[in-house]
C-alpha cells in the first residue's frame, strides 16, 4: 500500500503544473530567493527598530526623531503600543463617575456609571470596558470625551414627557493611603465636577 | 564576535526551518481569543461603537487624528452597518481558528480588529493591543501549515504530504519578540517608579476597588508580602523579556509566567488580558515538546475513555 508521501510524489509526476507549484512553495519555504530574503530582512529590521523606538523609554534625542518618522505608519497600521500597566506609578486613588441629571421641570436624579465593585462576577466580565472608559474620561488629555458622555447620559435618562435640561458629570475620589499600623482604612470620598453640560434638543434625538 | 557570526545568528534565528505546529496552535488560541473578545463586547457593540454611542465618530477622529486603517470610515454611519461589521468580523475569526483560507482570514481579522480599536480606543486594554500587534505578524506566518482545514484540503488534493513540512519562522519570531518587548518595557517603566523600587506598588494595586475580583488570602496583604510581590513582578518581567531567550531558563520562566498570570487572573478584574498574553507562550515551546505533550494528553484521554 503506497504511503501518502508516495501518493503525492505519484500525483506530482503526472501533473507538471502542480510540480511547478510545489517547487515554488519549496523555494519560498526553505531556500528563499535572494530578493525575497532581502525584502523580509528589511521588513524585520525596520519593524524591530521602529517598535523598539516607539515603546522603549530611552532618553536619546534620536528617539523622538524616530517616533515622528514612523508615527504615520504606526498610527495607520495599528502598530502603536504602550506597556505602562501600573507604571511608573500605580493609580493611588479609587474613583467613580456619577452624573446629576437635571430635568426641565426642575427635578433631578443621580445616575452612576457602572462600577465594577458593585457588579457580579459574570457581569464584570462583560462590562469591564466601563472601568477602562471611566479611567479615560478622567484623564485631562481626554476632556473632549466629556460632552459626548454627557449627551449619552442625557439620552439614557430622557423621555418626551420629561426631557433632560442639564447633565453634570462628577468625579468621586478617595485616596489610597497606606496606614502606619493596623488594617487599611479607606479615606473619605471627595467630589470634583468634570463638566456641566446644557443639553440641546438635537442631543436627545 | 564577527560580523559574519552575527549574520549567521540572525539567519539561524529568523530563517532556520522549524515545525509550524507552535504557530498553528497560536493561531487557534488567537482566534478563540478574538471570538471571546467580540462575544464579551456583544451586548454593547452599539453602546461603544454605534452612531449614538458613548463616543461619537467625529469625536474619536478629532482626538485621534491621522489616517488610520478603519473600516468605520468607509461604511455608512448607521447602526445596521455597524452591527453588520461586527458580525462580519466574527466570521473570519471563526474561519481563522479552524484554519480555513487562513492567510485571507488572518488579514481580515487584523483589519477588523484594528478598525474596532481605532473607532474607540478608550475602552481597550493591553490585551487588546497585544492581539492587534500579534495579528499583524500572524498575517505573514505559515499559520495554516498545521492543524488546519487548509492542510487537510491540501493533503486530500495531494498537494502536500501527510508529514508536516518545516517552515521559516520569521513571523513567529516577531510575535515572540513583541511579547518579550512587552515584558521588558513594562519592567523599564516600573523600574522608573518609586513605589515599585520601594516595594509599595502592589499595596495600591490591590486596594483599587474596581480591579478586585476574588478575595485575597489575609497574609497576601501584609506589607512584607506586598513588598516581595512588587519586587518579584519586576524580576519576572525583566526575565520574561530578556532571559526567556536563554534555552536553559525558558521553561522555568514560562512556568513562573504562567503562575504569575493565573494569579493576576484570580486577583484582578481585567478580563481576557492574561489569556491574550499567555496565548503567545506556546510560541516559545519546542515543537517536539508540544508533540510529546499532545501524545501524553491523547494517551490520557484514551485511557480515560477506555476505562469507561
Amino acid at each position: 500500500m503506497p504511503s501518502s508521501a508516495d501518493e503525492t510524489k505519484h500525483s506530482l509526476e503526472n501533473n507538471p503544473s502542480e510540480q511547478a507549484g510545489i517547487a515554488l512553495e519549496g523555494v519560498c519555504k526553505g531556500n528563499l530567493p535572494a530578493i525575497q530574503k532581502i525584502a523580509i530582512n528589511v521588513f524585520l529590521a525596520f519593524h524591530m527598530l521602529a517598535v523598539a523606538c516607539w515603546c522603549v523609554p530611552m532618553d536619546s534625542p534620536l528617539i523622538p526623531l524616530c517616533r515622528n518618522l514612523v508615527r504615520p505608519y504606526f498610527l495607520w497600521s495599528g502598530l502603536f503600543q504602550s506597556w505602562d500597566m501600573f507604571a511608573p506609578i500605580p493609580k493611588a486613588v479609587n474613583t467613580y463617575i456619577e452624573a446629576v441629571v437635571v430635568y426641565e421641570d426642575g427635578s433631578r436624579k443621580t445616575w452612576t456609571l457602572p462600577r465594577m465593585e458593585q457588579l457580579g462576577l459574570t457581569e464584570r466580565y462583560f462590562r469591564e470596558r466601563y472601568r477602562k472608559f471611566a479611567e479615560n474620561l478622567q484623564g485631562d488629555e481626554n476632556d473632549a470625551l466629556l460632552p459626548d458622555a454627557a449627551r449619552y447620559i442625557a439620552r439614557l435618562n430622557t423621555s418626551s414627557a420629561k426631557p433632560v435640561k442639564t447633565v453634570i458629570l462628577i468625579q468621586n475620589y478617595s485616596f489610597i493611603v497606606p496606614g502606619r499600623d493596623g488594617p487599611y482604612v479607606p479615606e473619605a470620598w471627595e467630589r470634583h465636577i468634570l463638566l456641566g453640560y446644557a443639553v440641546q434638543p438635537e442631543d436627545l434625538r | 564576535m564577527t560580523l559574519r557570526s552575527v549574520f549567521r545568528a540572525w539567519n539561524e534565528f529568523f530563517f532556520a526551518e522549524q515545525s509550524p505546529t507552535p504557530i498553528a496552535l497560536f493561531r487557534i488560541l488567537y482566534g478563540v481569543l478574538v471570538i471571546a473578545t467580540l462575544t464579551l463586547l456583544r451586548p454593547d457593540w452599539l453602546t461603544w461603537y454605534g452612531v449614538h454611542g458613548w463616543v461619537s465618530f467625529p469625536t474619536a477622529i478629532s482626538l485621534e487624528p491621522g489616517t488610520r486603517l478603519n473600516l468605520f470610515s468607509v461604511i455608512p454611519q448607521n447602526d445596521t452597518w455597524i452591527e453588520a461589521l461586527f458580525w462580519i468580523s466574527l466570521a473570519p475569526a471563526i474561519l481563522l481558528t479552524i484554519g480555513f483560507l487562513t492567510r485571507l482570514n488572518s488579514v481580515l481579522v487584523f483589519i477588523c480588529l484594528t478598525s474596532i480599536q481605532h473607532r474607540n480606543p478608550y475602552i481597550t486594554h493591553g490585551g487588546d493591543t497585544f492581539l492587534r500587534l500579534a495579528g499583524f505578524f500572524l498575517i505573514f506566518a505559515p499559520a495554516g501549515a498545521a492543524l488546519s482545514v487548509d492542510r487537510l484540503i491540501r493533503i486530500r488534493r495531494r498537494k502536500e504530504p501527510a508529514t508536516l513540512q518545516p517552515r521559516s519562522p520569521w513571523a513567529q519570531r516577531m510575535i515572540q519578540l513583541q511579547l518579550a518587548l512587552l515584558y521588558f518595557v513594562a519592567f523599564l517603566l516600573k523600574a522608573k517608579g518609586v513605589p515599585w523600587v520601594q516595594g509599595t506598588a502592589l499595596f495600591y494595586v490591590y486596594h483599587l476597588d474596581e480591579l478586585k475580583r476574588f478575595p485575597l488570602p489575609f497574609w497576601f496583604l501584609r506589607p512584607m508580602v506586598l513588598k516581595l510581590g512588587s519586587w518579584s513582578a519586576l524580576v519576572l518581567e525583566f526575565s520574561l523579556g530578556v532571559l526567556v531567550w536563554v534555552k536553559e531558563f525558558r521553561y522555568i520562566l514560562l512556568t513562573l509566567g504562567l503562575l504569575f498570570h493565573l494569579w493576576l487572573e484570580y486577583s484582578l478584574n481585567i478580563p481576557l488580558f492574561q489569556w491574550d498574553i499567555l496565548s503567545a507562550y506556546v510560541l516559545f515551546i519546542d515543537s517536539d515538546d508540544l508533540r510529546r505533550a499532545g501524545n501524553w494528553m491523547a494517551r490520557g484521554m484514551d485511557a480515560h475513555f477506555l476505562r469507561r
